[in-house]
């Protein structure tokens, strides 16, 4: 056994002398006559990466497409230097370019799955309805409501949070409200979202679709007296829980004057297609 | 009444607190705004005239966008209780501020009220009044030695820059 090892180690090393030899030959061969491609054995060709391949969306042109530009990106009425919101802009499309952060309003349904280090397989995904969507700029937050064995539980997601993986709009729709925290003294059946529910098919262009459903509450007391004025609830069904004078009891709070008061006005018109212009020819790049 | 510490800090607050509440402290600014359009140029105390000038002035841009709009509409009957100036603000205000896109109003300061509270003063008017003017514009006077010779100087050259050309 060990001679036989002994001749193949001298076979081996005889052949790749030769070999070496071989290859030797052949340098000085083809130096010598292949002088006009010089560049085909001393450097590898420069590796040219094959260019991007852009892809145009023939099936929906660009102007029917819904205009939308996410409520966080307009800066709020204050007196700081608008270089800090040009600047949480400039962080805010970064990370859009990483994450896909889709469209949605409050009333809409989604999934959102995000990193867990208690959880199995590390990531936990909630379902919900959003019922509130707060914050400028980093900081944007939206709070979504479901009820998973008869309890209500409601996640307060940030929406630029490292942690989050995922944001799946299973249904976009808008409500009459700007804020559904109402649903909390609404009865269970409103806030209920089934955990495994397929994503239902929306269209990019148009308008969104406006669910204009009033909703049942429970019997007072409620969190808050959303009958009055200030709050100016469209979506709930106050002829069954409260009676005309409760109703006309509640208007004794209304500030008529507030609406032609000049001085609260925040005409964000102008601002919103500087800023909608400008994410969009960020993310396009 | 919920004692809030918001109800005792004021940091940012752009709005004063007039009369007995925020309903007063409009019909006030209201009352004053009405006598502004009517009259052009009113007196009223410092603060009430600090007030009222932000109102004036969105007043008339509101004014700019036509008696058609209907916002601008509500805005003007709800601001002005006499009704005959609603006309006065869209056909005599407005054209007159066409321009120009702010500053349609003056305020200068007078001497404090001679009663018991001493309360500061001032006067608040829209540019354009009839009235004379409330810095009087100095004028020059043409017939001193330098103005003489200048107003020469200056007709030589523009004899020369005709004899040119």
């Amino acid at each position: 056994m060990a001679a036989c090892v002994k001749g193949l180690d001298k076979f081996t090393f005889s052949l790749r002398l030769i070999r070496n030899l071989q290859l030797q030959n052949e340098r000085y061969l083809s130096t010598s006559l292949c002088r006009s491609a010089p560049e085909s054995n001393a450097d590898p060709p420069r590796f040219i990466p094959p260019s991007k391949p852009v892809i145009i969306d023939k099936t929906q042109p660009e102007a029917s497409k819904r205009k939308f530009l996410s409520p966080e990106f307009i800066p709020p009425r204050q007196r700081t230097d608008p270089v800090k919101f040009s600047m949480e802009r400039k962080d805010m499309i970064r990370r859009r370019k990483v994450l896909d952060i889709p469209e949605f309003y409050v009333g809409s349904i989604l999934a959102v799955t995000m990193a867990d280090p208690n959880a199995s397989g590390k990531v936990n995904r909630f379902v919900g309805i959003c019922i509130q969507r707060g914050g400028k700029g980093l900081g944007a937050t939206f709070v979504l409501r479901n009820i998973i064995n008869n309890q209500g539980v409601e996640i307060c997601y940030e929406v630029y949070s490292p942690r989050i993986q995922k944001i799946e709009v299973l249904k976009l729709e808008k409500r009459l409200d700007d804020n559904l925290m109402y649903l909390r003294d609404a009865l269970p059946e409103y806030s209920t979202v089934d955990p495994d529910m397929k994503p239902v098919n929306y269209s990019h262009t148009g308008e969104v679709p406006v669910n204009k459903i009033k909703v049942r509450m429970r019997p007072k007391p409620w969190s808050k007296r959303w009958e009055r004025p200030n709050f100016d609830i469209q979506g709930i069904r106050f002829d069954l829980c409260l009676t005309p004078e409760q109703m006309a009891h509640a208007q004794k709070w209304a500030k008529p004057w507030e609406e032609y008061d000049m001085l609260k006005e925040y005409d964000t018109s102008q601002l919103e297609k500087e800023i909608f212009l400008e994410v969009q020819q960020e993310m396009n790049k | 009444m919920r004692l809030t510490l918001q109800m005792l800090i004021s940091h940012g607050r752009v709005a004063r607190r007039m009369g007995l509440n925020p309903r007063s402290r409009i019909d006030m600014l209201r009352n004053i705004l009405t006598g502004l359009v009517r009259h052009e140029r009113i007196e009223t105390t410092l603060a009430r005239a600090d007030e009222v000038r932000f109102y004036a002035e969105k007043l008339v841009d509101y004014a700019k966008k036509g008696d058609t709009d209907e916002k601008a509409m509500k805005m003007a009957s709800f601001w002005l209780t006499e009704k005959d100036l609603v006309p006065k603000l869209f056909k005599v205000l407005a054209p007159r501020f066409e321009t120009q896109s702010n500053g349609y109003t003056r305020m200068a300061r007078l001497p404090n009220r001679q009663n018991l509270d001493r309360a500061k003063m001032a006067v608040l008017e829209y540019k354009g009044n009839p009235y004379p003017a409330l810095y009087p514009v100095k004028k020059e006077n043409e017939l001193t030695l330098i103005n003489q010779l200048l107003k020469g100087y200056r007709e030589d050259r523009a004899q020369q820059l005709a004899a040119k050309s």
